[in-house]
């Protein structure tokens, strides 16, 4: 009942909501990343598509939004930050614990028509470029990551991504190149062609569309936002877009760097437009 | 309908009228059955989970809805502030089709500015079922959303005035032989004055509470988190508040009832019954539990079952007291 999507693939009736169990879990400082057995989501995950995830324990909790970090086999993997108290208890999820989620959702990353890739990635937001860097690799995709971390602590995340031509820096210098990730992209990807692919915080999201525009470069955005239902009706988790409020759980989270904006959209009219005072034009 | 020689217990329930197979229906807003059914395909639809279906607030124009962000976690609970986003009953209308595999009633939530908007959603609602047309699902029903805290006008504003209150819901009788529901907001210090201006008008039924009006600050700069600034809060921290406000009305009222307000399992759907409610709806457990309502109404039967009871009917108002 809502804008339909004119970007990107809708989901196609694919997801599957159940409870999977932790198969392995690996550590990067305080960060995770959890192999989940789920066979019928890692079967038609796409790059850029997240699960909601339930937080364990008796308390109301809405589920964590998480980006699929990357698909082995049966095996989902994700990464997770322990930011708040939810994600502090979905990090501490051992071998054999099992997680309620849902998923695949969103739209993903349309990566048909790519030819060259530019990986932006800052934070925790870099978890769903793994994904997309194999699926680029697997179509004969030349990829290059760019990564930017707070400092070393965060850098640790870095230990969970496999791309080949992945360079990072960090906001202090202590591992890497001295600054952001968009920085690295000025440097690293200045003359090519390649689209943009970017996922982190909106200070990095904004430099990264404010780049491409300059270089003539086109590219998505993958978004994050506070969700509460992550399938599309609550209307909880918007955007501002030039097509007004769009959901992040359904029209993205990624979205065409043209279509995105700072502005809020014009209020729909409070009145009814008044009747032409005229006669017929 | 008593219990069948399989021994279950009989969750049926007639709200002014309308059968329903158990309690249990959405609350406005927080499920959207053909989004569901997009991602999670056909099988949303049946067997379906809730006993009748209540789609997101519908207002005569297009909303845009608030500003980001929308809705946060509070303890216990959630706040929200969403605004009403909806395409207008147009749009919605255009989309009304969709609903019709739906093996349920739908009752259909209507929101507004001022009065004349909700009367005329309602009429543009009313002749479209009136075509006759065989691609529509079964409306059974109009629930006034005179309760919502998130739009600047409209809204709250009737449902804090029992005048108004009466007013409006005098004028959609007017309109429709269909249920008139009028959903009551916990927002007032006399939550049966404005029932008894409902049911005194013509409302078929009352359904309380939506959501309590509450604010979040950011906790680092100390300033209003939602875009709204204040917004609407929900989810088991409100359970008792509404308990409380449907146990009032029951006990005053004889109109019937529909209870809301942090329901998440089939405990609570009985404590809002014995409170007086004729049915219930789950909202904010929709969100952290998708497979809430089956949950939820698989509980209410076990309830039963451990209690020797044989019909949810003959529990209802056990809390009230009266006579």
């Amino acid at each position: 009942m809502s804008v339909s999507p004119s970007h990107g693939e809708e989901t196609c009736a694919a997801a599957t909501s159940g409870r999977y169990r932790v198969v392995e879990r690996r550590s990067f400082g305080p960060y995770a990343l959890l192999s989940v057995l789920a066979p019928p989501l890692a079967a038609v995950a796409r790059p850029g598509q997240f699960v909601m995830v339930a937080v364990p324990g008796p308390q109301f909790r809405l589920r964590r939004p998480l980006s699929i970090h990357s698909v082995d086999g049966e095996r989902l993997r994700l990464l997770v930050e322990p930011r708040g108290e939810g994600t502090r208890e979905l990090v501490a999820a051992g071998v054999a614990d099992v997680l309620a989620l849902a998923g695949p959702l969103g739209n993903g990353f349309p990566l048909e028509a790519i030819e060259a890739a530019l990986l932006v990635g800052g934070g925790i937001g870099a978890a769903p470029l793994q994904f997309v860097a194999d699926e680029l690799r697997r179509r004969g995709v030349a990829v290059t990551g760019v990564f930017g971390f707070r400092d070393e602590a965060q850098a640790r995340l870095a230990g969970a991504f496999e791309i080949d031509d992945l360079w990072v820096a960090t906001d202090d210098g202590s591992v890497g190149r001295r600054g952001t990730a968009v920085d690295l992209a000025r440097e690293v990807g200045a003359g090519r062609r390649a689209s943009v692919l970017a996922c982190g915080p909106a200070p990095m999201l904004g430099a990264a569309r404010a780049w491409a525009a300059e270089s003539g470069l086109t590219g998505y955005a993958s978004l994050e936002a506070h969700m509460a239902c992550g399938t599309g009706a609550c209307h909880g988790c918007v955007v501002p877009t030039n097509r007004g409020y769009l959901r992040v759980c359904v029209e993205g989270p990624v979205f065409p760097f043209e279509l995105l904006t700072d502005e809020p959209p014009a209020a729909a009219p409070e009145a009814p437009p008044a009747a032409p005072a005229e006669g017929p034009r | 309908m008593s219990a069948g020689g399989d021994g279950r217990p009989d969750l049926s329930v007639r709200l002014a009228g309308v059968p329903l197979a158990h309690p249990v229906l959405n609350a406005s807003g927080t499920f959207d059955v053909l989004e569901s059914a997009r991602r999670f395909g056909p099988q949303v639809l049946s067997p379906f989970a809730f006993a009748a279906y209540v789609p997101k607030t519908v207002t005569l124009e297009p909303r845009t809805g608030n500003p980001p962000p929308r809705v946060t976690e509070t303890a216990a609970g959630m706040i929200n502030a969403v605004g009403l986003q909806n395409p207008g009953v147009a749009a919605w209308l255009d989309e009304l089709p969709l609903l019709a595999p739906l093996p349920v009633p739908v009752i259909v939530n209507i929101g507004g500015r001022r009065p004349a908007d909700y009367l005329e959603v309602l009429r543009r609602v009313e002749e479209r079922l009136a075509t006759g047309q065989a691609d529509l699902p079964d409306v059974v029903g109009y629930e006034l959303n005179v309760s919502c805290p998130n739009v600047g006008r409209g809204g709250l504003a009737i449902g804090t005035e029992p005048r108004e209150t009466a007013a409006l819901t005098a004028a959609a009788r007017e309109l429709t032989r269909r249920l008139v529901i009028v959903k009551l907001t916990p927002n007032v210090a006399d939550v049966v004055a404005v029932a008894r201006a409902a049911a005194e008008n013509g409302a078929d039924a009352v359904s309380l509470v939506n959501t309590l009006q509450a604010l979040v600050l950011d906790p680092v700069r100390l300033v209003p988190y939602l875009g709204n600034r204040t917004g609407g809060l929900s989810g088991p921290a409100i359970k008792p508040v509404a308990l409380r406000m449907v146990w009032e009305v029951a006990g005053a009222l004889d109109v019937p009832v529909i209870g809301m307000g942090g329901i998440a399992s089939g405990r609570d759907v009985l404590e809002f019954v014995a409170c007086g409610a004729t049915a219930v709806a789950v909202g904010s457990a929709n969100f952290t539990d998708p497979d809430a309502p089956r949950r939820i109404v698989a509980e209410l039967e076990h309830e039963l079952r451990e209690r020797g009871v044989t019909e949810l009917r003959a529990l209802r108002g056990c809390a009230l007291g009266r006579g």
